[in-house]
């Protein structure tokens, strides 16, 4: 979709690890550790790719497997530098009242689940037509 | 090496989503950093996914 409309269209992710997802937490702090190394979205990728492979030395392995620096990366997770990041985030998804995933915002829209290609293009050209 | 983390928080944006009952409107300021952003700053439509990697 972000291809579709490029340069239009801008994606934000934000984290909503569930709390029965016990491993789901130090995958999102370990993403944006990423992040800080510049290699935020292919790390992403990888996660939903392997899911849910998120032990620590797996978080780790992804990161030398993209050509992160290991160490530096380790020492981000371990100190879990991005806990209060990932906390906002899942703060800001409660006082929204969200509580599954995925859930969009579409320029304020809510639109919860993942929903077929043609419901976010629908949505997605009202919201132009709107700003027109 | 050290180095900072990516001062956070740049765009802030204010989403008014409808919540539960009808009408019952909640705003909140959502902040994000740029580096879980993909696309220019200047477009007109904004999608905020809020997910789990689980």
């Amino acid at each position: 979709v972000l291809e579709e409309y490029a340069g239009r269209v801008r994606l934000v992710f934000k984290d909503r690890p569930l709390a029965m997802h016990t491993l789901a937490r130090a995958a999102h702090e370990a993403a944006r550790c990423a992040g800080a190394q510049g290699k935020y979205w292919p790390y992403h990728d990888r996660l939903f790719a392997v899911q849910p492979a998120f032990r620590r030395a797996d978080l780790v392995g992804y990161a030398r497997e993209l050509g992160l620096d290991r160490d530096e990366f380790a020492r981000c997770l371990d100190e879990r530098r991005f806990a209060a990041d990932v906390e906002r985030d899942i703060a800001q998804a409660q006082a929204l009242g969200i509580n599954s995933t995925p859930t969009f915002l579409i320029n304020g829209r809510l639109v919860i689940g993942a929903s077929s290609i043609e419901e976010f293009r629908s949505i997605i050209d009202k919201a132009l037509q709107e700003r027109r | 090496v050290y180095y900072s983390p990516i001062a956070a928080l740049l765009a802030l944006l204010v989403v008014t989503a409808s919540i539960g009952a009808p009408r019952a409107l909640a705003q909140i300021e959502l902040s994000w950093s740029p580096s879980m952003v993909k696309g220019p700053p200047g477009a007109p439509v904004t999608i905020v996914e809020f997910s789990d990697y689980q």
